[in-house]
């Protein structure tokens, strides 16, 4: 079963290399939203998630919360990696 | 800048954007827009064929001189003087389009006030209403937009389009008009914080079909049914389902107040192109120059969507006759995908198709054909990264020996593409 700090790793390297601009400074503490991520990135993270991982994150995890920062949406996706 | 000047306006959702948009319209300059997710190389692209002078944009381009408050104006030469054939153009939005088709939707000034009356005959959007607004301006404004401010209404900058925000944001601002992609809609309808919808009489669902679960969650949710609608770059807004969206969540509606629709024809159920003939036609197709006269056939205009009317007047789409893929209302030309997937040394050729996926309508995916069998795909998808608005990359490529072709043509058959890795 996929780990949440492997899925942090992933999710990182995705966000650097295909959503958010190569000046953004990016953590897994760093807040999203305030950095930029809008709808169209979701959307890419959203294909990225199902691509990689066989899940589509059902619409009412994607809420605030999850999308806090990146250590939180590592583990919402491992919580529904487990939870099957 | 001079009356007829075309300039670039690449500039995020802002109350700045809508100040820089009716400052160039004052100085009878033309707006073109720029999607901000355009690469440097798509941004060059456009400038070039659209002939820009100059661009505005929050961080400088090259030379750009700063105008306060963050904003910058980078001055550009055109190759070519543009041509405005004489008319007073507000707009020209640039589409990719085919091969085949022409780039960039001329609207003049008398169009788009022509537009934003017929639209509003069926919105009804006045001094009272509040809009809640989440989508990019650079693919919707004018029948949006400019008809909230021409009509006195409020307009209200969602700071995200994720659920809980935007709920808060309606109710703190009592907004009563939602104009959304049905990716919204699908958010709110999930939403467990309880909050409501009591302000909002007019919930609007645009820019691709809707869902039936999103429709049916949506109304249970807030008690509020989606209305679809169609709206089209060429002819502003042509239909409303105000009449019956709870039965009819399907159809986009009846035809509004002058737009007429027929069907092209049709199949024996009724299918075929989609023609409409109404108010706010556009007025050219800017590159290379195309007169509205000669796109219409007797003042109709073949959409290229596929759909059928009912016994009582509604239209339902159900398909397109081009390869236009949808992601989640962003529109994606396969061809420009291609020609950047073609320039790759390890490419001999390439199809890119949409591929129906359950929450975003369509997805994009390749099939390659390789040069060099060992090639490292990775540096492919660098391509189109460095190449390409992160939207239009390919979430796929498949690497396959041979492109169907059709028999009579040899062109690559695209209408089988997503059945054959369905």
């Amino acid at each position: 079963m996929v780990e949440a700090r492997e899925i942090e790793t992933e999710l990182l390297a995705f966000l650097y290399r295909e959503v958010f601009a190569p000046q953004v400074v990016l953590t897994a503490e760093t807040d999203l939203i305030a950095a930029g991520f809008d709808s169209l990135s979701l959307v890419r993270v959203l294909l990225f998630v199902e691509m990689t991982y066989g899940l589509w994150i059902p619409a009412g995890e994607i809420n605030a919360v999850t999308l806090r920062n990146l250590r939180a949406l590592a583990a919402t996706v491992s919580r529904l990696l487990h939870e099957g | 800048m001079r009356p007829g000047s075309r300039i670039g306006l690449c500039y995020p959702n802002s109350v700045t954007y809508v100040a820089l948009t009716f400052a160039l319209w004052r100085i009878s300059a033309i707006v073109v827009p720029i999607p901000m997710e355009c690469t440097g190389e798509e941004l060059s692209t456009i400038a070039e064929s659209m002939q820009l002078e100059s661009i505005l944009s929050p961080k400088p381009l090259g030379q750009g001189v700063p105008l306060p408050p963050d904003c910058f104006f980078t001055r550009r030469a055109p190759r070519l003087p543009p041509d405005n054939h004489g008319l007073n153009i507000a707009f020209i939005r640039f589409t990719s389009g085919t091969t085949n088709t022409r780039k960039g939707v001329v609207l003049c000034h008398e169009t788009v006030r022509d537009r934003v009356r017929a639209a509003n005959q069926a919105l009804r959007i006045g001094r009272g209403d509040t809009v809640l607004w989440c989508l990019p301006m650079s693919h919707h404004f004018l029948i949006t937009i400019v008809l909230y401010l021409s009509q006195g209404a409020t307009i209200v900058l969602a700071r995200h389009a994720l659920a809980g925000p935007f709920l808060e944001a309606v109710n703190r601002w009592q907004g009563t008009v939602l104009y959304a992609a049905p990716f919204h809609y699908a958010l709110l309808a999930r939403d467990g914080s309880g909050a409501g919808l009591s302000s909002v009489r007019l919930a609007v669902s645009t820019t691709a079909a809707l869902p039936q679960d999103v429709a049916e969650g949506f109304f249970k949710r807030f008690g509020l049914p989606l209305i679809q609608a169609l709206g089209i770059i060429e002819l502003g807004l042509v239909s409303l389902n105000r009449d019956d969206p709870l039965r009819r969540w399907n159809s986009v509606g009846r035809p509004l107040g002058d737009y007429r629709v027929r069907i092209l024809g049709p199949d024996d159920n009724g299918c075929g192109e989609v023609a409409i003939s109404g108010p706010g036609f556009f007025d050219a197709y800017a590159a290379p120059w195309l007169p509205r006269e000669r796109v219409l056939r007797d003042g109709w205009f073949g959409t290229g969507d596929i759909g059928r009317v009912d016994a009582e007047g509604f239209l339902f789409l159900v398909g397109r006759k081009t390869a236009v893929i949808n992601l989640a209302g962003r529109k994606v030309f396969p061809e420009e995908i291609e020609a950047v997937l073609n320039r790759h040394p390890a490419v001999r050729e390439s199809r890119v198709y949409g591929r129906a996926h359950p929450h975003l309508g369509e997805v994009v995916e390749a099939d390659v054909v390789l040069a060099q069998p060992e090639a490292d795909l990775e540096t492919v998808r660098g391509l189109c990264r460095a190449s390409l608005a992160p939207f239009k990359i390919p979430s796929r490529l498949h690497v396959v020996s041979a492109l169907p072709r059709t028999a009579d043509t040899g062109k690559i058959r695209r209408a089988v593409a997503v059945a054959e890795h369905g």
